[in-house]
């Protein structure tokens, strides 16, 4: 059975088609609250408001999107809501222009499964943690989940010059701070 | 693993892409021809890809324990 008729199903009232949709997207849900939060626990929490707020609209899906991108949009919400509680503790690239480009260094001798090792591991974690959510949220989507400009813009409810400015940044902010961390 | 070796025309392809530019659009064909001969852009555009390729690969097992107490709260775990 496809998302379509599982999602039909589910409107109709039917827990295994509801179960299914969950159990299918959990994960996905899960790791993009993680990559965004950076807190397990937070992560989790948001995993069940984003399925609680799925099952109390399913019925306003409209199905022209996937049910990814549309989950992505809830989570993106719970996100920036808790982001928004405590701001302060993140990076803000309001007033800085000290991340434009800096001379590049070579990179070529880095491998790119180098991701298996645990002290990059630790710089990756560091960095993104380092970097605000909102930022953050328009690397995920664009450049991890690979979603174009304007569908990002639409699932975080941006511009498209605003989300193609903050890629830039942390695109840009995440490189340096992973290569300040190879050079020690 | 070993990386398929990219030829300079798949890169600026993709940078062009990226940018949401036509591949034969004079700013995309000014980048292809700035992009063959200047070192430091090639690093750049390296740096990048590997960040990129760096978080694409990081990903989290979703716990069981989160799984079931997620299935109980949303009262689906006798399905």
């Amino acid at each position: 059975m496809n998302e379509k008729e599982l999602i039909e199903k589910a409107k109709k009232g039917d827990k295994s088609a509801l179960a299914k949709l969950v159990k299918e997207n959990e994960k996905t849900v899960y790791n993009f609250s993680f990559k965004i939060c950076r807190n397990p626990e937070q992560a989790e929490n948001i995993m069940q408001e984003t399925f609680l707020s799925m099952i109390k609209s399913l019925n306003q899906f409209d199905g022209n999107s996937k049910l990814t991108t549309w989950l992505y949009r809830i989570v993106s919400n719970h996100c920036l809501m808790a982001y928004r509680k405590k701001k302060n503790q993140f990076l803000s690239f309001e007033e800085e222009n000290d991340i434009e480009q800096k001379t590049p260094s070579n990179w070529s001798d880095i491998p790119s499964n180098a991701v298996e090792n645990d002290e990059l591991k630790h710089i990756l974690d560091d960095a993104i943690s380092k970097l605000s959510p909102d930022y953050r949220i328009v690397f995920i989507l664009r450049d991890v989940n690979g979603y174009s400009t304007e569908e990002t813009g639409k699932i975080i409810n941006l511009s498209v010059p605003a989300v193609k400015s903050r890629l830039r940044r942390a695109r840009a902010f995440l490189r340096d701070e992973i290569n300040e961390a190879f050079r020690k | 693993m070993k990386l398929k070796k990219v030829t300079c025309k798949e890169v600026t392809d993709h940078i062009c892409e990226s940018l949401g530019e036509e591949l034969n659009s004079p700013i995309c064909l000014s980048i292809k021809e700035h992009l063959s001969s200047c070192t430091d852009c090639q690093n750049y555009f390296t740096s990048i890809e590997k960040t990129i390729v760096f978080y694409k690969k990081y990903n989290l097992e979703l716990p069981k324990e989160a799984h079931d107490k997620m299935m109980d709260l949303l009262n689906l775990s006798d399905v």
